[in-house]
């Protein structure tokens, strides 16, 4: 197997991804709109390879040497010094491959989808390679308009598939996400110029010393800028709305990745390229991600729709990430990015197990469903354990991204890290409430008799809850790759 | 991950993970076959229980603690293992665990006869041993914290059994919550630790000569102290967490047997005896947990004494006899504590299962209707359930009349005033599970002898025909066997002591306090002879005399309004009400308010440019005019 990941080292993996993703969007193109068929297994098809390639990332990386590696670089634009630059390390490997999974079994996922088959799967794939590309990218120009590439499908996609306040849905998200992608450009073009090196190459633009004042404006834009998508306390109101209103891949595409880009936007860009900046704004990152944490999970405990739901545990859950960030030590860290993949599993599970209900009842408010463990046994078992893994219960992945992060925040901010932790208490409440009145309870004779999932269309949920249970189970296996780069980030506390 | 495989480490993991893996076949592969998950799990919990036998009588006589562990988690300077700490006191509770765990499955092949969600309830019985045993022997305290957690998910599945009951799945909603609550304490309390010393080794927590290296302040030794107490609070059912156990009584019999009175309640004493050293090393520690033993104590035993549902009254008595355990350790009696739970595991587990067995064959909770109906033609029962009752009582020789002397002579030695409140639970005791004994032996008023009323049986409807001996003997024969326990135990007082201790001590207290326990037993066992046994009694308590008082024990002195009363004005009608309130109006509406700002702006300046003349002009005016004025003035 050594040799084999030693060849596989000199494959350029990163741009095979990009060209997969793009070779399926172009084939999707053109097929004729009226073999819906033929659409879904292409989508399945490329997207499975995209995990694939993934996956074999995920294994051939090698954790003993670390640092960039899968490098692909060459100078683009001499003038303006943008360079094609790709790379996997510690932090963005197990972002890819939470995408190649969201993806895939979102794809999966739709198969039952009927209204303009062909349109919704080439936006999907759209979006994905804007994903990947944010993702894989160390050139901050090439970072950006991948960006914008993954934010701009969002819209036709909630206006035209969605439910619920789509239009206000798709407006809303749009608006915030622009908003915050004004702040990050000024940032970049910022520090373009401070730098001097008339260059986008993030890791040569790390080494042009800044003064501490251009890193705490610098910081502040990119926190705002891409915090705004990670769902930041106070600005993650487009995020339940959003969720509720889009179609059922696309839920589990923007909570399980798209909202990652940001908190990984704000590590990646923010804090790497400003770590005094970083280090100065911490202790309102903690605030914020605090309140975020406690304050999303009481809001949740209002709702009454399973979307809304998921929604404001995101919020609560990317606070977990965002107190990560906060703390500028390894494990805290360690725990942010566990915490982005395992959220990402976790939420992708939640609204795929939730899209299924809703396409047979169609409804997701928890009233009119109740006692669904009497109709439904395999679904709701699937929504049962993902709401588990959000609780933060232990062997399942969340809980070791919660540790990590909860240890570091009580190190650093004792009052806040244990305001945190008093917030699983709330969580623990709202998901167990949803969940007993949901598929706990009476059965409702009105759904008795819709068909349970078979094996084909569990799978995708197979998968998700799989990756649950493994990286709980096993938790080393990721860390130990996170590890590797996070060691090395500048300013961070060896803890 | 673990460093040489030797035979005892292959024991060691076939103890602990042969229920998981039962847990994950029966939920992928034989869910659909009842007969084949039932023997799935009682052979992956007879595997685990002979691999513990085998741990157990292997280091019986080892002179250290054996440890095996390996890296689970390393994150920086943090290093969280996963391995396995076998000493006395984890042997003794792994063996409690393990064989309270097959008995129960095998007593459920009965009792949970002809239930369609059969495999389930196996694979989350598989489920639940998996995390106790892995608590149980757990090296490090973030390992046990681990499967503490785990031991509280797998009680709300099983007390959510019946899920369309909404009283069940409200019932695991709230144990889990109310637990949840304890855990939090109890997980900052570790992190304290583990930020402070930078480990959580039980072999160092556990060990007396060494709590005094570790660098601890004693403040905060007492802070985390107290702090993983809560934990314990809330495993346990202690004051102020205790209402969610006999909620807890939605789930099967067998589940109540299993985890409510033998092994997951144990777990907070388990908690606190387990690092006992460095409990003692705080003497504020040790009164909180005196002080909320008694207090537990002294609340149960009155709760107990108006319940009609016999499982409730087993639930109440469970919780006082916790508290027991508590105020044994608190006062610094850790044999006395540890000795009270390991016999309490086994009369407690017989109780429970002797009244799964009744309200298996009469479907009734209430035990005077139970009694009506006939239950003292069914021999076998009975005679263990008071065998049980005897023990629970501390009457001599059942095993718990031993244990809880034990627990009177610690507290005699820390001051009159424990022994007094001790005296006091040990006669409520007495008199509320002598109450059912005696209306059940001895019914008043008519008797109803139903058609189906023959010994031991059970609905033909259930196991039916050729097997149904086997649904039969699998319930009895648990009897038996607990019962015979409940019998012996006591007398291994000195072996225990030994076991666990390193030494025995020669006599525990004076004549004077057995004399004393035993009197104020006897006089509870004599006051509810004269209410509920004698010929001519009415069956009624003292209490019903007493309406208000009454009152307040039977609705468990209003705790469950209290907490109802703050869920519902704070947390939802208060926090969560403002909250959301405040994501509608003000983010959200600063939000559109801004938005419909930029439309109007837009349109305000679109009219600028309407083309219209005499507006161009008007605006010229306007503005050479407020130019002309601000030239004027500066």
């Amino acid at each position: 197997m050594a040799d084999f990941y030693e060849i596989v080292r000199q494959w350029p993996l990163l741009s095979g991804i990009q060209v997969v993703t793009a070779l399926g969007l172009l084939v999707i193109m053109f097929i004729p709109e009226d073999r819906p068929e033929v659409i879904k297994k292409v989508a399945a098809v490329f997207s499975g390879l995209d995990l694939i390639i993934c996956i074999l990332l995920f294994l051939a990386y090698d954790k003993e040497i670390g640092g960039l590696q899968f490098v692909e670089k060459f100078l683009w634009v001499k003038t303006l010094g943008i360079h094609y630059f790709n790379a996997v390390d510690g932090i963005n490997l197990p972002m890819l491959l939470l995408t190649g999974i969201v993806l895939f079994t979102g794809c999966l996922t739709m198969w039952q989808l009927e209204n303009r088959v062909k349109e919704y799967f080439a936006f999907s794939f759209l979006l994905v390679l804007g994903v990947f590309g944010v993702f894989m990218s160390f050139d901050l120009f090439f970072l950006f308009v991948y960006y914008d590439i993954a934010l701009f499908p969002m819209y036709p996609l909630i206006a035209i598939w969605g439910s619920t306040r789509k239009e206000y849905g798709a407006m809303k998200l749009t608006l915030y996400l622009l908003a915050g992608s004004a702040l990050i450009l000024p940032g970049i073009i910022l520090l373009y110029i401070k730098s001097g090196l008339w260059t986008f190459d993030l890791i040569a633009l790390s080494g042009a010393q800044f003064t501490p004042y251009i890193q705490s404006i610098g910081f502040l834009l990119f926190y705002f800028g891409f915090g705004v998508l990670a769902g930041v306390w106070p600005f993650h109101t487009w995020s339940p709305v959003g969720h509720v209103a889009a179609p059922t891949s696309v839920s589990m595409i923007h909570a399980g990745v798209l909202m990652k880009l940001g908190a990984y936007g704000v590590l990646r860009v923010g804090a790497f390229l400003c770590p005094e900046g970083w280090v100065q704004w911490a202790d309102l990152m903690a605030v914020l991600a605090v309140v975020g944490i406690v304050y999303g999970a009481f809001v949740g405990l209002a709702q009454t729709d399973l979307k809304y739901v998921i929604g404001y545990s995101s919020v609560s859950h990317m606070g977990i990430v965002g107190l990560g960030l906060s703390t500028v030590t390894v494990s805290g860290l360690n725990g942010a990015v566990f915490q982005m993949f395992a959220h990402g599993i976790m939420t992708a599970l939640l609204f795929s197990s939730v899209g299924y209900i809703y396409d047979k009842t169609h409804t997701k408010t928890t009233f009119e469903l109740g006692g669904m463990s009497r109709n439904m046994p395999i679904i709701s078992g699937f929504f049962i354990l993902a709401a588990m893994a959000g609780v933060g219960v232990p062997a399942l992945a969340s809980f070791w991204a919660e540790l990590l992060v909860f240890i570091s925040a009580v190190k650093v901010f004792p009052i806040r890290g244990i305001l945190a932790i008093c917030g699983l208490l709330v969580s623990a409440l709202f998901m167990l409430r949803v969940v007993m009145k949901t598929f706990y309870g009476p059965a409702n004779p009105k759904f008795a008799g819709l068909p349970d999932v078979n094996f084909w269309l569990a799978s995708p949920r197979i998968i998700l809850a799989g990756v649950i249970v493994l990286f709980g189970l096993f938790p080393w296996l990721m860390l130990n790759l996170i590890q590797v780069s996070t060691q090395s980030f500048p300013k961070v506390m060896g803890f | 991950m673990l460093d040489g495989l030797s035979f005892e480490l292959l024991m060691a993991i076939v103890a602990s993970m042969a229920p998981v893996l039962c847990f994950g076949l029966i939920m992928v592969f034989t869910r659909r076959s009842i007969s084949a998950s039932v023997t799935v799990g009682i052979i992956g919990s007879f595997l685990s229980w002979f691999a513990s036998l085998y741990l157990f009588l292997h280091y019986f006589h080892a002179e250290e603690a054996v440890v095996f562990k390996g890296a689970w988690v390393v994150s920086a300077s943090l290093k969280i293992p996963f391995g396995y700490y076998f000493d006395p006191h984890s042997l003794l509770m792994l063996m409690i665990v393990a064989t309270i765990s097959l008995v129960i499955q095998i007593y459920s092949i009965g009792y949970m006869a002809g239930d369609p969600g059969k495999s389930r309830y196996y694979a989350f019985l598989c489920l639940f041993s998996w995390s106790m045993i892995n608590l149980v022997i757990a090296p490090g305290l973030l390992q046990l914290y681990i499967f503490w957690e785990l031991v509280g998910v797998s009680s709300y599945l099983l007390i959510g059994f019946y899920f369309e009951k909404w009283s069940a799945s409200e019932a695991g909603k709230k144990a889990f919550v109310m637990t949840r609550a304890g855990d939090i304490g109890f997980f900052i309390g570790i992190i304290i630790l583990m930020l402070t010393t930078g480990h959580l080794s039980i072999a160092v927590f556990g060990n007396a000569a060494e709590v005094g290296n570790t660098g601890l302040s004693q403040a905060l030794l007492t802070l985390s102290a107290i702090l993983i107490f809560s934990g314990a609070v809330g495993k346990s059912a202690q004051f102020p967490l205790l209402t969610w156990l006999p909620d807890a009584m939605e789930g099967p019999t067998p589940v109540s047997a299993l985890l409510h009175s033998a092994t997951m309640v144990a777990a907070g004493v388990y908690l606190v005896s387990r690092i006992f050293p460095f409990y003692a090393a705080s003497s504020t520690a040790m009164m909180v947990v005196l002080i909320i033993g008694t207090i537990t104590m002294l609340l149960s035993s009155t709760m107990a004494m108006t319940a009609r549902d016999i499982k409730q009254v087993w639930a109440f008595s469970t919780i006082s006899q916790l508290g027991f355990m508590f105020m044994g350790l608190g006062a610094g009696a850790y044999f006395a504590g540890v000795f009270h739970l390991t016999t309490h595991a086994f009369f407690k587990a017989l109780l429970f299962l002797c009244a799964g067995v009744f309200i298996h064959h009469f479907e009734t909770n209430d035990f005077f209707e139970m009694s009506k109906a006939g239950a003292r033609k069914m021999l076998i029962p009975m005679i263990t359930v008071t065998i049980g009752v005897a023990a629970l009582s501390g009457i001599p020789p059942f095993s718990g009349f031993f244990s809880k002397e034990a627990i009177m002579a610690g507290l005699a030695h820390k001051g009159n005033i424990w022994l007094i409140a001790g005296l006091l639970g040990a006669a409520m005791t007495a008199y509320y599970s002598f109450r059912v004994i005696f209306v059940m032996w001895f019914p008043k008023g008519e008797v109803e002898e139903h058609g189906h009323g023959h010994e031991g049986g059970h609905d033909d409807g259930h196991g039916g025909g050729r097997w149904a001996w086997v649904t039969e003997w699998s319930m009895l024969s648990v009897l038996l066997i607990l019962g015979a326990i409940t019998l012996v135990l006591g007398f291994f007082q000195k072996e225990l002591e030994h076991f666990l201790t390193g030494h025995s001590a020669e006599h525990h207290g004076s004549q004077l306090i057995l004399v004393l326990a035993l009197g104020c037993a006897l006089a509870g066992v004599i006051l509810a002879w004269f209410e509920f046994g004698a010929k001519n009694a009415k069956q009624e308590g003292f209490l019903s005399r007493m309406k208000s008082v009454e009152a307040l024990f039977s609705n468990r002195w209003y705790m469950d309004h209290a907490y109802r009363k703050l869920l519902d004005y704070v947390v939802y009608g208060g926090i969560t009400n403002t909250f959301t309130r405040n994501d509608r109006v003000i983010i959200d509406g600063g939000i559109d308010g801004l938005c419909r700002f930029t439309v109007s702006l837009g349109r305000a300046v679109s009219r600028i440019q309407s083309g219209l003349l005499q507006y161009n002009l008007y605006l010229t005016f306007l503005v050479v005019a407020l130019m002309g004025l601000y030239f004027l003035l500066v």
